[in-house]
């Protein structure tokens, strides 16, 4: 769906709004959803998914999803929230997932960055160099 | 049995566990080259992006929320969704010796079907220009082999000469001349072993050609025995916007090599008008502003910054452009011709009329103009045709007159067959440069009257004619005349000897 520049714009105001201290409050989203049910404006539903874009990738930035092939202990999980609270300066949770592609080794996603030690992700390395 | 050891362990090492960082995004949308990709938060402006399938893209646009790439290579694979990453590399393209000889993409990657090229350095496509205290002012030659050229608007070695005219005009076949004659004289001058010769390398930029004409002109310069010294850089009409956006600035990078290395070069951009039109695409499906003819308001920048780079460096090399400009029905006050004759430090200007005249090469000599080449030109090109330009002007100015009917004055009539006979004398053939010691020698026999008892369309014939016996009888007075690059007493008395037995021999 085209997107126009003020539909853009508009979403970007609310999510503006929807920060309090540089991070997604729930209460602050809530007055925005029922402001917009109040006040439909024009192209409701590309603001809403331009809106809820914008959200989403703020939210991504606290999140830190662990992909891992065999188990993995809370212990670890707690390690690397540790340690990307402190890279990140900012409050970030840990998700476990298995992703068995990986075979052995990790893949953490935080927001835009990818941080890898898996055997695909070595021999991908190993393939380029070649 | 240890070194076989060590090498297994330093590939271990390389593989080590270590976790890699990347910086992704996802592509929201794809559309004629150009993505828009969601993410990508570290990356930086005119960064390398990874796309999948080996595609490379440059971010182009950063904006709030999404960053606009274009796409070098096939991006038929791309779509909505897929996974970009950042190379944290400036778009750089492989530069060196090793690619003369070669056909290479606008990424330096070959396209001839001659093996993979092993470049031991990169150098960014896009760097900013030589300042102003490296810079030396323009006092060597560049030898196109065009009588007319040479003698008339000289190129110096790191100007910036725009080759401008319309549609089958001649302009490739001027620069395809320079690069052939430059091939020829850089075979002289390394068979010489003359510590003080400096060779010319050649990078011939095409950008939105017919891959037919590229053919062509690649068999060209493989008859003349010209390849080895030149390097393709292929971006044909093809390729997408964004390879044919890059090509110039890659071709730019590989002869920056040669200038910062202390050699010199010469860069041909076959032609600007097509590189504009491709940035106006990008920009308009960037959605930036767009100003005149459409093209985005930076259209200016995008050819100053590309021709600023051509400099004559103090202590290293040279790097000397030739960049091409297709005029539509002689319109030179068009947008995109008027920026690049601002930007360049002359011009040659073909006209279609004088083409269809068959005047070839059909260059202008009104409206061409060389602003600093003259400081470059040899002496003996300047004795011999210091007052040709003027002649070629009165003879223009009178030649109106001529229609009128035969009252006119001897002294005039004299100016009127001097200048068709200077007109007829600079008739050459494609693909077949003068040397500039023949070219002097003709010239000099011109100035010297000896073409005067020649009927005026016997001209072309009787210049050939003269060549030969010089390349074939006088190739000691050629060998001096190329050598002392002046026009003493000794050789002109020479001269003098050896057009007095020319004129026994030809017959007419």
């Amino acid at each position: 769906m085209q997107v126009s520049k003020q539909s853009r714009q508009f979403a970007r105001q609310l999510f503006r709004l929807s920060l309090a201290d540089g991070q997604i409050s729930a209460e602050r989203v809530n007055s925005v959803l029922i402001y917009l049910n109040q006040h439909p404006p024009r192209q409701p539903l590309a603001i809403l998914k331009h809106y809820h874009r914008l959200v989403a990738t703020q939210l991504a930035k606290n999140h830190a999803s662990v992909e891992h092939a065999g188990p993995i202990a809370d212990s670890i999980l707690q390690t690397i929230e540790r340690a990307l609270t402190q890279k990140y300066q900012r409050p970030v949770t840990a998700t476990a997932q298995p992703n068995p592609d990986l075979i052995a080794g990790l893949r953490i996603t935080v927001g835009d960055d990818v941080y890898e030690s898996s055997i695909p992700s070595h021999l991908a390395a190993l393939a380029s160099s070649v | 049995m240890s070194t076989v050891i060590e090498q297994i362990e330093q590939q271990i090492a390389q593989l080590s566990s270590k976790a890699v960082k990347k910086n992704t995004g996802t592509i929201r949308s794809v559309a004629d080259g150009v993505a828009k990709v969601d993410g990508l938060s570290d990356v930086m402006y005119n960064e390398m992006v990874q796309f999948p399938g080996n595609a490379i893209g440059i971010a182009l646009n950063l904006e709030e929320d999404e960053v606009g790439c274009v796409v070098l290579g096939d991006v038929s694979q791309l779509k909505e969704g897929d996974e970009v990453q950042t190379t944290g590399r400036l778009l750089s393209v492989p530069v060196g010796k090793m690619l003369l000889g070669r056909v290479v993409d606008a990424l330096g990657r070959p396209v001839d079907g001659k093996g993979p090229i092993d470049a031991k350095e990169f150098y960014p496509a896009e760097k900013i220009a030589p300042g102003i205290i490296v810079r030396k002012s323009v006092s060597q030659p560049v030898l196109t082999g065009i009588m007319a050229i040479d003698s008339m608007i000289p190129i110096g070695r790191g100007q910036r000469e725009l080759i401008i005219g319309d549609r089958s005009t001649g302009k490739t076949t001027i620069v395809i001349d320079t690069i052939i004659n430059q091939a020829r004289i850089n075979r002289q001058g390394l068979a010489s072993k003359d510590p003080g010769f400096r060779p010319l390398y050649s990078i011939y930029v095409v950008i939105g050609q017919k891959q037919s004409n590229v053919a062509r002109t690649i068999a060209s310069l493989e008859a003349a025995d010209a390849l080895q010294y030149t390097i393709i850089v292929a971006a044909t009409a093809a390729d997408n916007p964004a390879d044919q956006y890059i090509a110039p600035y890659a071709g730019a990078a590989m002869g920056e090599w040669f200038m910062e290395n202390g050699m010199d070069a010469l860069v041909v951009y076959d032609d600007l008008s097509k590189h504009a039109v491709a940035y106006r695409q990008i920009s308009l499906i960037l959605k930036r502003p767009s100003g005149r003819e459409a093209y985005p308001g930076d259209v200016f920048y995008l050819h100053s910054r590309l021709l600023e780079r051509a400099a004559r460096l103090a202590d290293k090399g040279s790097l000397t452009a030739l960049p091409i400009i297709e005029t539509l029905a002689s319109d030179v006050s068009a947008y995109i011709p008027t920026n690049v004759i601002s930007i360049t430090d002359g011009q040659i200007y073909l006209e279609i009329d004088l083409f269809n005249q068959g005047i070839r090469p059909a260059v202008s000599v009104g409206l061409s103009v060389s602003r600093v080449g003259s400081s470059a030109q040899l002496k003996m090109t300047k004795q011999v045709a210091g007052k040709l330009k003027g002649e070629l002007a009165q003879f223009r100015e009178l030649a109106a007159f001529a229609q009128f009917g035969s009252d006119l004055d001897a002294r005039t009539r004299a100016q009127l067959d001097r200048g068709a006979r200077i007109v007829e004398l600079f008739k050459q053939p494609a693909f077949n440069p003068i040397p500039i010691e023949v070219q002097a020698a003709v010239l000099w026999a011109m100035q010297n009257n000896y073409f005067d008892p020649i009927d005026v369309k016997k001209i072309v014939g009787a210049a050939n004619h003269l060549q030969e016996f010089l390349n074939t009888r006088k190739r000691a007075l050629l060998d001096a005349l190329r050598q002392k690059a002046a026009i003493d007493d000794t050789l002109t008395a020479e001269l003098k000897k050896a057009l007095e037995e020319w004129k026994g021999t030809y017959t007419g």
